[in-house]
């Protein structure tokens, strides 16, 4: 599914809609991209507000809050730092392993393959994480429902640190175990490895290419049935609700 | 209100808000960028040590049987480290 901007809610809508259209041999497997508007904080499904996100900024900036059903660490969607995507496959598909690491490095070779063809050489950093030269590029997340899995992570295009590490608050426990001094640090984009202002198509296409390569799939360009809209609807109503988001 | 954080070597951040009155563990509250299937697993364990007495031995290996009973699977963190955060919030 090719490269759309939506608020949050629909987005994380969509996603779990294709994994249970898939887990009911609705949908076939699917490849999706897609973009945020408003930029968005993301939080794991057992994060807390209080802990991670820091509201005034966030309400500052305009952005949303918003909640996974998969765990794992807020992020900054931010609509134009970012390409974000996910990988929607069979649970019993032989390719994946029940290992959550293993399945892990499976999904995130796609990632890795669209950076190889932008020239840059990346490497599966267990438990989710692809670095570059030891710094995080793209974070993802797994989670198995309704006898899918669904893969989503984000690949880093650009980056304000201002507002991410103005939304985000950085534990000192985190900090300290890595060693490292400066948050932002951690991380890089494709923009500061290639030093030049790559567009978001071009950075799409090295995407599609890779998981291409990847898995070694042939792709079909596609849009959301009718029965993947009808639940895209009722389940964005419970991603926005204020239970959901605050549920921790 | 008491409370603990931990980075699992290797892992993910471990947090607990927990409170105790009277012996006993009143509220309880696991958070953190680890990966849990299925999720549901993490309410009902804190649903289960509410009302704990502080025996934090009987807690651990009610934490270990509830996470081996249940064949949850945990990604960066283990049993033992929902218990170690617990117990040190309960000392703290």
């Amino acid at each position: 599914m090719d490269l759309k901007v939506n608020d949050a809610y629909t987005n994380m809508a969509v996603d779990e809609a294709i994994a249970k259209a898939r887990g009911e041999e609705k949908a076939p497997d699917t490849l999706r991209f897609y973009m945020w508007k408003p930029s968005a904080v993301t939080l794991g499904y057992f994060q807390s507000v209080e802990d991670e996100v820091n509201l005034k900024a966030l309400h500052r900036f305009g952005f949303n809050l918003n909640r996974r059903i998969s765990g794992g660490g807020a992020v900054l969607n931010s609509e134009r730092g970012e390409i974000t995507y996910s990988v929607i496959l069979k649970e019993d598909n032989p390719h994946v392993s029940t290992d959550p690491i293993e399945s892990y490095h499976y999904l995130c070779q796609g990632i890795i393959e669209a950076l190889a063809v932008l020239d840059i050489k990346a490497d599966f950093k267990p438990i989710n994480d692809v670095v570059v030269a030891g710094k995080k590029i793209s974070g993802n997340a797994q989670i198995r429902r309704y006898g899918a899995v669904l893969h989503h992570g984000t690949l880093l295009v650009d980056f304000n640190a201002r507002e991410m590490f103005g939304v985000l608050k950085i534990s000192k426990e985190k900090l300290s175990d890595k060693m490292i001094q400066q948050a932002e640090d951690r991380v890089t984009t494709i923009r500061r490895l290639l030093e030049r202002r790559i567009g978001f198509p071009e950075v799409r296409d090295a995407m599609e290419t890779g998981y291409r390569k990847a898995f070694d799939a042939e792709l079909f360009k596609s849009d959301l049935t009718p029965y993947e809209e009808d639940l895209v609807k009722q389940l964005r109503e419970r991603y926005a609700s204020r239970n959901w988001i605050y549920r921790r | 209100m008491k409370r603990f954080e931990y980075k699992v070597p290797g892992g993910k951040l471990l947090r607990v808000k927990l409170e105790v009155e009277a012996g006993k563990i009143t509220f309880l509250q696991l958070t953190g960028d680890f990966f849990m299937q299925p999720e549901t697993d993490l309410e009902e364990l804190e649903a289960q040590l509410i009302s704990s007495p502080i025996d934090l031995a009987a807690i651990e290996s009610a934490i270990h049987e509830f996470f081996s009973k249940k064949k949850t699977v945990i990604t960066g963190a283990s049993p033992s480290d929902f218990a170690y955060v617990i117990n040190h919030a309960v000392k703290s």
